[in-house]
């Protein structure tokens, strides 16, 4: 190929400045929706990169995992097909701890929702100094969950915790708060002590209902009882089925609560009593005490598994029974008018 | 704000974009890490980092940093965070660990560095200086205590010799134990029932610990100066049925049940002995001679300490190491000539030394012995009680095929409820076993 031929090829980008002033097209603008599409993948991009290497990846590799024996350290791992997710049903440890973590949450999701919702209609009142009572409501949700457990560990110490010391004053013998059978109890009040959370969102749904609804029902002669379920709790099922799903998710997950329950010697995990013996914590100890990368890969998909599943039900199930005040079907529509505008 | 006009952010573009910064992002803490080039100039470019895996008290950083002339990442030791690490083959440099009961489990899967050849050029470790607890750190792949060195041990002890307070033995108008002669383990179990104080369903003072480093590694030692060996010979499985190992489960069960000191239903809350201990709440500790670096810290504790030969189950005279605690250089470390750098340092020099002077244990360097504290009385006592005992060290090899936190947690798991129900100490032998040669047999499984 020839220079000519060579320049001829490399086309407007090696002419001389002169000349590309001469045949370049005109600079156009890039339209409004590929300037939008720019701005988009601008935003989006970090999530989207922290997406793909902390949640698809592990995900990805944690899927491979649950198809081999690996036990995370030694080269030697092998491929066992469906056997871990086999034994995940066979495993009567397995078995026992997902029964005890399907328990708990049916226990804790609505006793956590009612009290919540409970604090968020007396903290709305009318009352003076209010937003002091919010407030203290509000801060043990702000302790961090580890501290919290650690916290509880050490109030409930059998021998030098603060519950028995109280217990002393009365001269009523002191209770081994952290084994069976109590430890349950001391696991509730600790996942209680959190409720502040829910407390603020109810706080926000309640705030969010007009009040002339209420008036206008004072006047057609309600009482607050039937004000309260014809009225605030039909307007507040979406915030309640937003804390039914996100609270099941989460106490299915539990695992930050169970440390009070740990040994601080090298016992570790195993100690955590029988009745706090939730699926994570059995994860957790096949993962890192038994070594069994592979088999605690499978547990935690199944977990995944079950929480895909029973979120799809509520959906399901929730159909009939939140009330939105603007249908979702006619919010899509309205959003593209304004967006086809 | 303009907007690029050489071309539209389009999709592929975008991710295209995307992946070179993520595969930058990679590529940079690599090119860091290989400021090392492994010929023994870790610290020429003085920009090294020498990530090290211990606690916090283990050495002074600063110092480390001045002796060493590199930067010093500290992590504090976490197995769960180590294990993290190991898998993804981005080790520390330097982990701190128990050679008597980890190195099998380690060295099996080869995640840990030979260092024969650094001891072999080395002039401040030398092998001939080495005390023989540093074996514990050896595995030739079947057996602990031959093959390559692959770590060494800060200090040892030997663990199941115990320290008492004499204060709470003069109020319980109890005599002192022997210096010489070991107690048998029913006999210490009495001292220990005798030693506790209960108020309202509590435990007021602890008559004896000896959970403080688990349950299962005290097992092993009862079962062997019962005469036998909770291990079979291949390591490969575990026997509680044994009539040594039931007769050490018995009295495990029985230590549990009479509810006389920390353990599996009842964890000490502090995490060790030492505040336990120092508060007046325990009367025997079963810690070894390292625990008389903690009592030195605080005088009126000294004065009523003492140190007092392992009791016996039988008549095997047998006083083992559980800890053998020291470092080790991970396979993968990138940084392996500056971490030997800091084993020369921390093991042979000023930190050795103001460990072995302040009675931290009994130092891993015979040149460093004649340092052990006996100045103070219950420094006398101890030291003179630790080097008769010396004559019944002896070591218990460790399965490569689990880790011991697995096997105590088996423990922690079986014991509440057999206490709770009375199961028969035969019945508990088989679930152990039953639950730990499953757990030893899929460790071997991996293996292969």
């Amino acid at each position: 190929m020839s220079t000519e031929q060579l320049t001829s090829a490399a086309g407007p980008a090696v002419q001389s400045p002169a000349g590309a002033a001469a045949t370049r097209p005109p600079r156009r603008r890039p339209s409004l929706r590929t300037r939008r599409a720019g701005a988009f993948y601008v935003f989006a991009g970090p999530w989207m990169l922290g997406f793909l290497a902390l949640t698809a990846f592990p995900l990805g590799y944690a899927l491979w995992l649950s198809f081999t024996n690996s036990d995370g350290l030694s080269d030697n791992a092998r491929f066992v097909g469906l056997d871990n997710y086999k034994e995940v049903f066979t495993d009567a440890e397995t078995l026992h701890s997902l029964a005890r973590t399907g328990l708990f949450t049916a226990l804790t999701v609505p006793l956590t929702i009612v009290a919540g919702l409970f604090l968020a209609v007396l903290v709305n009142q009318p009352i003076r100094a209010r937003g002091l009572f919010r407030t203290l409501l509000y801060l043990p949700a702000v302790v961090p969950p580890v501290g919290a457990a650690l916290t509880f560990r050490m109030i409930f110490d059998r021998d030098s915790g603060a519950a028995n010391g109280l217990l002393d004053l009365f001269q009523v013998n002191g209770l081994t708060w952290l084994t069976d059978p109590y430890a349950r109890w001391v696991l509730l009040f600790l996942t209680m002590w959190g409720v502040g959370n829910v407390m603020i969102i109810s706080l926000a749904g309640l705030q969010d209902i007009p009040r002339e609804l209420h008036e206008a029902a004072r006047v057609d002669g309600a009482s607050p009882w039937q004000s309260f379920t014809r009225i605030t709790l039909p307007l507040l099922s979406p915030v309640i089925f937003f804390q039914v799903v996100t609270g099941i998710i989460a106490a299915l997950q539990t695992l930050a609560p169970l440390l009070i329950s740990l040994d601080p010697t090298p016992r570790g995990l195993g100690s955590v009593p029988e009745s706090n013996n939730l699926f994570m914590i059995h994860v957790l100890d096949e993962y890192f005490v038994g070594g069994r990368y592979g088999y605690a890969s499978a547990l935690l998909w199944v977990l995944f598994l079950i929480i895909v599943a029973v979120t799809f039900l509520i959906f399901k199930l929730s159909k009939g029974t939140v009330f939105y005040s603007v249908e979702p079907e006619r919010a899509k529509t309205k959003t593209r008018t304004i967006g086809g505008a | 704000m303009s907007v690029p006009t050489t071309g539209s952010l389009d999709r592929r573009r975008f991710l295209t974009y995307s992946a070179g910064a993520a595969l930058a992002a990679t590529a940079l803490p690599g090119c860091a890490a290989s400021v090392d080039d492994g010929s023994g100039g870790g610290s020429k470019s003085g920009s090294t980092t020498l990530t090290v895996m211990c606690e916090k008290d283990d050495f002074d950083i600063k110092a480390a940093q001045e002796a060493l002339g590199v930067k010093i990442r500290v992590l504090k030791s976490d197995p769960t965070k180590l294990n993290a690490m190991l898998a993804s083959k981005t080790p520390p440099d330097v982990v701190r660990g128990l050679g008597a009961v980890e190195t099998p489990y380690f060295a099996a899967r080869k995640l840990m560095a030979d260092l024969d050849p650094y001891f072999a050029k080395s002039a401040v470790l030398k092998p001939a200086d080495l005390d023989p607890v540093n074996d514990l750190w050896r595995f030739d792949g079947s057996k602990q205590g031959a093959g390559p060195r692959y770590g060494m041990a800060k200090d040892y002890s030997q663990d199941q010799m115990f320290w008492y307070r004499t204060d709470l033995f003069e109020a319980a108008k109890l005599d002192l134990p022997s210096e010489t002669e070991p107690l048998s383990y029913e006999e210490w179990l009495d001292l220990g029932k005798r030693l506790t104080k209960r108020r309202l369903g509590k435990v007021k003072v602890y008559g004896l610990n000896v959970t403080g480093l688990g349950s299962f590694a005290p097992l092993m030692g009862m079962t062997a100066s019962a005469g036998g060996s909770l291990f079979a010979e291949d390591m490969a499985s575990v026997d509680f049925s044994s009539p040594e190992a039931l007769r050490a489960l018995k009295w495990m069960l029985e230590y549990t049940k009479a509810d006389i000191g920390p353990s599996v239903v009842n964890p000490n809350p502090d995490g060790w002995d030492w505040p336990t201990f120092q508060a007046g709440r325990m009367a025997m500790a079963s810690d070894g001679y390292w625990f008389g670096g903690a009592i030195a810290g605080d005088p009126k504790v000294a004065e009523v300490s003492r140190l007092a030969p392992a009791p016996q189950m039988g008549s095997n005279r047998v006083s083992p190491c559980f800890g053998a605690t020291g470092f080790w250089v991970p396979r993968d470390s990138k940084n392996k000539d500056a971490a030997w750098k800091f084993f020369e340092w921390f093991f042979g020099k000023e930190p050795a030394q103001t460990r072995a002077a302040g009675g931290w244990g009994i130092p891993t360097l015979k040149s460093l012995r004649s340092k052990m504290p006996q100045e103070k009385p219950y420094q006398k006592q101890a030291f003179k009680v630790q080097e008769q005992e010396l004559a019944n060290f002896s070591v218990l090899s460790f399965t490569p095929y689990a880790q011991r936190e697995a096997l105590d947690g088996v423990i922690s798991k079986v014991l509440p409820g057999a206490v709770k129900s009375g199961t028969s100490a035969g019945k508990v032998a088989d679930e152990l076993n039953k639950q730990m040669n499953d757990l030893i047999a899929k460790g071997k499984d991996v293996l292969g």
